[in-house]
């Protein structure tokens, strides 16, 4: 399993590496990542490590590792009284990548590994998992395929009953699963899912292989082509209630296994437009009132070490499982009007340090707000829209969003108008219609609008504030869509004769 | 049924019929309401964009490359303005930029011949003495040209005239740019492309302006130098018309402007358009560019 405080700036001073150097390589393998994401290839493995392993060392040069396998190999293949300590040493000596690809150009390699796998002795069975974790998390595409003939007693050992053994059979499965279809197809004939499945909820009291089995099963969720086969089959058996259960992290041993349960169900959710099997287990529910607590602890300056690991895949769930909620069931399926707080919260912690996970939020408040008069209301009663004006100013997609949170409010009542107006939402429109980004000019021209014809006193509120030269000035914009509402919002709206008289009485 | 990936909208908006109770403004009722505005859910596919950075410290933990405390901060980014005025691309970091910008470049211009003024009233003074073809009638017979500086009232029959009185008494240097007329522009046949665009009919050479005019006029016009070849080429009279009164009449400049045609070949330049101040157009039948226009784009 893992523990966060572990991976921390693995040792400074590995391999003589200062601190900017370790920076400079988190930052490209951070380019690596997103050029990986842009081709849609982005996949990760897991190393397991070994208990007396702090972090994953490679301290042999190649080629004695290479010769180290080779040599193991053939004394492995005789009979002999050594066996357990030479598979260690196998699986040692198979952290090495060239090494792992010596050891399975030797013929019969892999039956040999699969015979100690099957075979009587505990201990050996130990040791030849671990050689094929190993050999699964190898970067050379063509030594996992190799593993192929190890899976189905892999997936049978799934519903044993020692912790490390399975830990090991699910890390290597989920190392395997992202490899290529033909790996993918021979795993789900295997049933690879109602192994999942069996696993989970037999082990459900210990964390460390639910943990593992969210790994394995994200793994499998984000495929390409996971909507078409594998998502249905997930959504058929028993995995989304357990993934569910999992979810309300466990205090003492810590956040691990819901952010991989939560990651699961993001990518059940995002892949589909239509989650009615989710929605009907209660997931919308489940996850936002797992957020409103998570906000509040957020809010309360309790941020727990990864907890956007968390609260990221939450909020992905929530913002989707919203868009294929019927309006009728907000109310159940949502629950807690508290969610805007939680979200707000969220809106200010990270806009500074995760602007991304800001973004996201907002996002979700957008589809709180978008259909919910309840939701919409309760942004003005715990007083959270002044914030969120005050949010207008930043770019990349949060304005956007927020804007479009403060549309769906207008849009509800002409009391809501009125009050959004008051709060200062005209005053800060007058600023994003000067903006660069049209997306905002043309959303604050259709907010002002509603703003104005809710009431002849915001219409005034806004002549009183310049809004005139405003929009006269908006007429010669380049866009003719903008141009044409500041026109219609002149001709119909401003000019009529109280506005007109209170605007030149005040001149 | 599994679309290929380029066809799926990564954005799925839904509208949900309205199932709920509160009301609902009747916005669509209006004719031509050109706003668009309606709630919408927003599904977001696995490899949306907004995803990425959570997708990757995913990874990055994944790949036990996570820290807690971001090595670099990351730059959560402020919005920047823009001046959207047909023709200029100005953009600024903060707010009080633009303002300084607009109320410099854009805010006294005159519509016809597209000159920026400093002051709302020599902006007046000039609209009044260079297309106002009442003015240019009654100067015949009485003292129509005003003095420049504000609060002496004086006015003169000729320009000339006027122009000595701010040299004698006003102490204005003798060189002051009152001779210089506007560079003529020449008679461009070119007629635009029909474009939604904001559509000033420029009056290429009708504005011999004087005296204050140009020293803003040439700041305005090095940014125009790129715009020239789209300006259409408006006559004398029908940039006197387009002063007049009637608010509708100045339909006929633009008539004039299209009618010719539509075959410019610079399509992709944008038009220059210029903001007449409140003082002068408001509720007046002062040109406003596009507004003759309106009814005749789609």
């Amino acid at each position: 399993m893992w523990r966060l405080n572990k991976v921390r700036h693995k040792a400074a001073g590995r391999h003589g590496d200062s601190l900017e150097e370790l920076k400079l390589k988190r930052r490209e393998h951070e380019r690596a990542l997103r050029q990986a994401r842009r081709d849609r290839q982005l996949v990760s493995k897991r190393l397991l490590l070994n208990e007396d392993e702090d972090q994953p060392e490679v301290t042999m040069d190649t080629n004695s590792g290479e010769q180290d396998v080779v040599s193991l190999f053939h004394k492995l293949q005789q009979t002999g009284s050594e066996r357990e300590a030479r598979l260690k040493a196998l699986s040692k000596a198979l952290r090495d990548p060239s090494a792992q690809l010596a050891f399975i150009k030797q013929e019969n390699s892999m039956h040999l590994l699969v015979g100690f796998l099957t075979g009587s002795d505990a201990t050996c069975r130990l040791q030849a998992v671990r050689c094929l974790h190993e050999l699964s998390h190898s970067p050379h595409t063509n030594v996992a395929p190799a593993c192929l003939p190890a899976t189905p007693y892999l997936l049978t050992y799934l519903s044993g009953q020692s912790t490390k053994f399975t830990e090991l059979c699910l890390y290597t499965l989920g190392n395997l699963c992202p490899e290529s279809d033909v790996v993918k197809e021979k795993l789900l004939a295997q049933g690879i899912i109602p192994a999942l499945a069996n696993c989970i909820e037999n082990q459900r009291h210990n964390l460390a292989v639910v943990e593992a089995v969210g790994f394995t099963l994200s793994q499998l969720l984000q495929a390409k082509d996971a909507a078409e086969k594998i998502i249905p089959m997930v959504l058929a058996s028993s995995l989304p209630s357990h993934l569910l259960s999992v979810l309300t992290p466990d205090p003492d041993f810590g956040l691990a296994p819901a952010i991989e349960c939560a990651w699961c169900l993001h990518y059940l959710t995002c892949s589909t437009e239509d989650n009615r099997v989710l929605l009907a287990h209660g997931a919308l529910l489940k996850c936002s009132s797992l957020l409103v607590s998570l906000g509040a602890a957020v809010a309360e300056g309790n941020k727990e070490e990864g907890m956007e690991l968390l609260i990221c895949p939450l909020l992905r769930c929530v913002g989707n499982l919203l868009s294929s909620c019927p309006v009728e069931d907000l109310s159940t399926q949502v629950g807690d009007v508290h969610i805007v707080v939680a979200l707000c919260a969220l809106l200010q912690a990270y806009l500074q340090t995760q602007p991304a996970l800001a973004r996201e939020s907002a996002w979700v408040l957008n589809n709180l707000t978008a259909y919910s008069s309840a939701l919409c209301s309760a942004l003005l009663t715990f007083n959270l829209v002044p914030g969120l004006i005050q949010l207008l100013p930043f770019s990349q997609g949060i304005n956007t969003m927020i804007l479009r949170a403060l549309a769906n409010i207008a849009h509800k009542k002409k009391e809501f108008c009125v009050q959004l107006a008051h709060l200062g939402l005209l005053s800060a429109l007058c600023a994003t219609l000067k903006m660069a980004d049209q997306e905002m000019v043309i959303l604050s021209m259709d907010v002002l609008f509603m703003l104005v014809v809710s009431g002849p006193q915001v219409a005034e509120e806004f002549v009183r504030q310049g809004g005139l030269s405003l929009l006269e000035a908006i007429q010669y914009n380049s866009k003719g869509d903008i141009r044409r509402r500041a026109t219609h919002l002149l001709e119909h709206h401003l000019l009529s004769y109280s506005v007109v008289k209170t605007y030149l009485l005040n001149l | 049924m599994q679309q290929p990936e380029s066809v799926r909208p990564l954005i799925t908006e839904r509208h949900h019929p309205t199932g709920d109770t509160h009301e609902r403004r009747p916005r669509e009722t209006e004719e031509g309401n050109p706003f668009t505005f309606s709630p919408q859910l927003i599904h977001l596919h696995k490899d949306h964009e907004l995803f990425e950075d959570g997708d990757i410290t995913r990874h990055m933990y994944l790949q036990d490359l996570y820290i807690s405390e971001a090595d670099d901060k990351p730059t959560l980014s402020v919005s920047e303005f823009a001046c959207h005025i047909s023709g200029c691309s100005a953009v600024f970091s903060t707010l009080e930029e633009y303002e300084h910008h607009y109320n410099s470049l854009h805010r006294h211009v005159c519509c016809s011949c597209r000159r920026s003024l400093p002051s709302a009233r020599l902006l007046d003074i000039h609209i009044q003495e260079w297309h106002d073809s009442l003015f240019a009638i009654l100067a015949q017979r009485q003292d129509m040209y005003q003095c420049l500086v504000e609060g002496c009232g004086q006015k003169f029959r000729t320009s000339k005239l006027r122009k000595d009185h701010l040299i004698r008494l006003h102490k204005y240097p003798p060189d002051f740019r009152f001779d210089k007329t506007k560079k003529d522009r020449g008679t461009r046949e070119t007629k635009r492309q029909q474009q939604k665009d904001t559509a000033m009919e420029v009056a290429d050479d009708v504005c011999e302006s004087e005296g204050v005019c140009e020293v803003m006029c040439d700041v305005l016009s090095n940014q125009l130098e790129h715009g020239e070849s789209m300006e259409t080429h408006v006559s004398q009279e029908e940039a006197r018309m387009a002063k007049s009164d009637s608010t509708e009449e100045h339909a006929d400049l633009s008539a004039a402007a299209h009618g010719a045609g539509n075959t410019s070949t610079e399509s992709t330049k944008p038009r220059y358009s210029y903001r007449v101040p409140t003082s002068v157009c408001f509720g007046h039948g002062s040109v406003r560019g596009f507004r003759g226009r309106r009814g005749r784009r789609k």
